[in-house]
């Protein structure tokens, strides 16, 4: 089963998206990571996270390009964090797939889901803020919106979090 | 007239062609988009809205969810864009907001 979390900036998204994995029962947890260390900040908050879900019992691995080479010592529940990073590296890191993000991205989901019995996976809503952008952040928002409705339309279940509130836009809980 | 609204690169167009079952031509011919670019600088609104729902579809793309923008152009432009967008799901039969795709009936009847 494969679920997609949603949400803006501080909206609750990885919150709810632990939570899922939690209920998915007394199976291995892995988190993959997909945010670079760029600076002693970053892996002081990463080492402050990597910590706390230590305490749920996951098993962090990190992965910032290349999805598809990521390999699961066991079966279970996998929550990647965040698309909008992995979108990010594939498009600017030295050794992303550039052009080819997308694709890139799609083997590796496809890898991933033959590897484990859950996938949750969190991206970024980045979409209502105008609609008048150029360069480098004109493309890299197309293609992070083509990999986010990619996504919707391969998961099983789709939330949208608002304020903490997971919004159901497509499977079990959707109530229109 | 339906109006369909959502974030920038939802999927608007793909869902106004599988609901009014368009092919692209009568996409181009029916409906009218990104609306909210001809909210800057209109003296009138109501009058714009009531021109735009001449067409089967409205589709406009939502722009008042990020910071306030630091020029006062801006600020107009996206303050006449929110209100044009409510005169125009006030006029519509169905409203529609699109998400990663995934359209959502917030107002009218479920036809799809």
């Amino acid at each position: 089963m494969v679920t997609l979390v949603i949400g803006g900036a501080a909206s609750g998204k990885s919150e709810f998206a632990e939570s899922l994995v939690l209920a998915a029962g007394d199976l291995p947890r892995y988190y993959i990571a997909t945010m670079q260390p760029f600076d002693d900040e970053c892996r002081m908050r990463i080492q402050r996270h990597r910590e706390m879900r230590a305490k749920k019992r996951f098993e962090t691995i990190e992965c910032f390009t290349r999805l598809e080479q990521v390999l699961l010592p066991k079966r279970g529940v996998v929550l990647l964090e965040c698309m909008s990073n992995l979108v990010a590296n594939e498009l600017y890191s030295p050794d992303g797939a550039g052009d080819c993000a997308i694709e890139s991205i799609q083997r590796g989901l496809e890898a991933l889901r033959s590897q484990c019995q859950e996938l949750v996976i969190v991206s970024n809503e980045v979409f209502s803020g105008g609609s008048s952008y150029e360069g480098d952040t004109l493309r890299y928002l197309q293609i992070l919106a083509r990999v986010n409705r990619m996504l919707a339309q391969q998961a099983d279940i789709v939330y949208e979090v608002v304020c903490g509130v997971p919004v159901c836009h497509k499977g079990k809980g959707r109530t229109t | 007239m339906v109006f369909i609204t959502g974030p920038l690169y939802s999927g608007k167009k793909s869902v106004a062609k599988s609901w009014m079952h368009w092919e692209d031509h009568e996409l181009e011919q029916r409906a009218v988009w990104d609306v909210q670019q001809m909210a800057a600088g209109c003296k009138d609104l109501e009058q714009l809205a009531e021109e735009l729902s001449q067409k089967e579809v409205v589709i406009a793309t939502e722009v008042g969810g990020g910071v306030v923008p630091a020029s006062a152009e801006e600020r107009m432009a996206r303050e006449a864009a929110g209100r044009l967008a409510c005169l125009l799901a006030q006029k519509a039969d169905t409203v529609i907001r699109v998400f990663c795709g995934i359209p959502t009936v917030l107002k009218g009847e479920e036809t799809l």
